[in-house]
């Protein structure tokens, strides 16, 4: 392909680098993107990415294992989308995707890329485990399969497979059951959501999983699911529709905030901290729901909610998506932005930094390790929050 | 350069405690089980492609196997291949001569200067077929291809023994190579190249197509009885939560001094 082919071709060059992507909510700082963050380098940011682009298709430097690096370090926080202030902002990220894309094409994509992407095509999970070790993380819980309940309860893959997002997997699976809510789950029938498979650039993989998706739901006759992950929500809610897959989702914080205002959930147990909270880029900038999982914090008795400095939509992002919570190209510094979001959070002095995300939720979890701050913040899913408050171990 | 490329399909057994053997003993259960091409012939499929690259020349690829086996084809053709063979013949029970037996006829049909096989099977993994092949061709080989460069007439490979030693050859084509992992750095394949490739043709061949029947398929090796091997007394399992297994098995390596 060549510059002229790409689909942002015309509109690519429009990018002057003013540096604004890589801005959070005013000038505080530049450390906003992930990558940037990371490396300290211009071109980690959207505006440099989004320059070498325009030179590999235009034949001034080759493609090579860095610049592939480069490009698939892009998280896909939307950081640069949000904080662009040119017209063609719509498009900065997709030019990205567009870019990965052409590599995936190519067939020259990173190799954590590779096995992700093939493990997938193979496993429907990233990790590449049997696809009939899906549902072992509901094994002794009680919950159903789904067989036409109220809500398809959607897991994902970090939730079916990570060892902590199944800890949070099967308290949500609790929550919900306390709630009497009517719900039930695929287990090992349950396939990826393909939200990271497409902001990897791999568009037919993705094609190919939401109308696989789209169909088992619609057969199962599903109208209503709700997600543990972020990252689900955002590809039933955007993309599924796309593929005649109309469903009414919810992010599990939209479905508790209700239950807990019409009284459908107890939480009066309380849960006795100081709690910051961190925006998933795929709930706050991507879907602009910043105040769902708040609320369901501050409905809990003993909470003390306190923001940091970069909230909502200047969040800074885990350094977890576009499935870096695997590929891990951002990881391995002090500047790793994961490292830098749980400084962050210990400087409110907050006792508990609550997620609503379990690809956030190990990110950071890990970075309180790497940084030694365990005896000071303990990183919390929010369901696990509210689990305690109503009395589930 | 013509190359042939062999290939074969193989379950995907990363996790050993899926595999269950079947009630004949003969097989393993799989039906819970999903399929991949065999490792070692993602690096054969990337060298052949990397030659053709460089040379020019046709790529062929080849396996032997029943209808489900076209997969691994189309990821060859998606990849580079320009055309593809599959010998309609499940060959699952038999043993490496009688497999060697039918690709040889094959082969034969076609214009090849190098003939390219993976080191080995991940299922098997007897790491014969290469080298029957070659001596039923009467052509030079060399196993466990770790380094590859070609010319016109001659290739020159590097092989891996024990220890990391490295034999350096040259050999005349056509020849027969048999290439190992970590030889280079296989693409990746697109779901949208593979279904591109779902218009390129694919030609199924019989035994008779070979002029060979089932009765000329004589097996060297019957295979007896597969059983899983027995639990070592020495493993301990440690079981338990992340931090308790953990928290165990510091305290076994510092009991046992290594830290």
């Amino acid at each position: 392909m060549t510059l002229t082919d790409f689909k942002y071709g015309d509109v690519i060059h429009r990018c002057f680098r003013c540096g604004y992507c890589k801005f959070p909510i005013n000038w505080m700082d530049v450390n906003n993107c992930p990558a940037y963050a990371r490396f300290r380098m211009e071109t980690y940011s959207c505006g440099g990415r989004l320059w070498l682009t325009r030179a590999w298709l235009d034949g001034e430097i080759e493609w090579s294992d860095h610049l592939a690096d480069i490009l698939y370090s892009c998280t896909a926080c939307k950081n640069c989308e949000v904080k662009c202030p040119l017209s063609f902002n719509i498009d900065i990220l997709n030019m990205m995707v567009a870019a990965k894309g052409e590599m995936v094409e190519r067939g020259e994509i990173p190799s954590a890329v590779k096995d992700f992407l093939e493990n997938i095509q193979r496993q429907g999970n990233p990790y590449g485990t049997s696809r009939t070790k899906r549902g072992d993380w509901m094994e002794g819980t009680g919950i159903e399969e789904y067989q036409g309940q109220e809500f398809l309860y959607y897991v994902g893959c970090v939730g079916s497979y990570d060892t902590r997002g199944q800890q949070t997997a099967r308290v949500l699976g609790k929550v919900l059951q306390k709630a009497g809510v009517s719900f039930g789950v695929l287990g090992n029938d349950e396939n990826c959501d393909g939200n990271e498979v497409k902001n990897l650039g791999e568009e037919t993989l993705f094609e190919m999983l939401a109308e696989e998706n789209v169909a088992q739901f619609r057969g199962l006759g599903v109208q209503k699911v709700v997600t543990l992950s972020p990252h689900s929500y955002n590809a039933i809610k955007n993309d599924y529709p796309g593929f005649n897959g109309d469903f009414d989702v919810l992010h599990y914080t939209q479905l508790l905030q209700g239950l807990i205002r019409n009284g459908g959930l107890d939480v009066s147990g309380g849960y006795n901290a100081t709690v910051t909270y961190h925006d998933p880029c795929f709930l706050g900038r991507w879907n602009e729901e910043y105040d769902a999982p708040r609320a369901v914090l501050r409905a809990i008795p003993g909470v003390r909610l306190i923001e940091m400095a970069r909230n909502r939509n200047g969040a800074l992002c885990c350094g977890g998506g576009g499935g870096n919570f695997y590929i891990d190209l951002l990881g391995g510094s002090e500047d790793s932005p994961a490292r830098r979001r749980v400084r962050e959070a210990c400087e409110t002095g907050a006792n508990i930094l609550a997620v609503a995300c379990p690809n956030c939720l190990t990110m950071l979890e890990d970075a309180v390790k790497a940084e030694g701050l365990e005896d000071k913040l303990a990183v919390k899913d929010i369901a696990e929050i509210v689990g305690e408050a109503c009395g589930i171990k | 350069m013509d190359i042939v490329a062999c290939i074969k399909r193989v379950p995907d057994t990363s996790e050993a405690d899926i595999i269950k053997i079947s009630p004949s003993q003969k097989d393993i259960e799989k039906d819970r089980l999903v399929f991949k091409i065999n490792d070692w012939d993602e690096y054969v499929l990337e060298a052949a492609v990397q030659l053709k690259e460089k040379l020019g020349g046709t790529l062929t690829a080849v396996t032997v196997g029943p209808k489900d086996w076209d997969e691994v084809l189309r990821r060859a053709l998606a990849m580079g291949a320009d055309s593809a063979i599959r010998v309609d013949q499940d060959v699952s029970a038999e043993d490496p001569y009688a497999v060697a037996i039918i690709l040889e006829k094959v082969i034969r049909k076609l214009s090849y200067a190098l003939v390219l096989f993976g080191a080995q099977s991940e299922d098997f993994g007897s790491g014969q077929l290469g080298a029957m092949v070659a001596e039923m061709l009467g052509i030079p080989h060399a196993t466990l291809v770790t380094g590859l460069e070609a010319e016109e007439k001659k290739v020159h490979v590097k092989r891996e023994l024990e220890a990391g030693t490295l034999q350096s050859y040259t050999i005349e084509l056509p020849a027969l190579l048999t290439i190992h992992t970590g030889i280079n750095q296989p693409r990746y394949i697109s779901l949208g190249g593979i279904r591109r490739a779902m218009q390129k043709e694919l030609q199924v061949m019989s035994l008779s197509d070979l002029d060979l029947s089932l009765e000329a398929l004589t097996p060297m090796v019957r295979l007896e009885k597969l059983e899983l091997p027995p639990k070592g007394k020495q493993a301990e399992l440690i079981t338990g939560a992340p931090e308790e297994a953990a928290g165990q098995l510091a305290k076994i390596l510092k009991d046992a001094g290594i830290f």
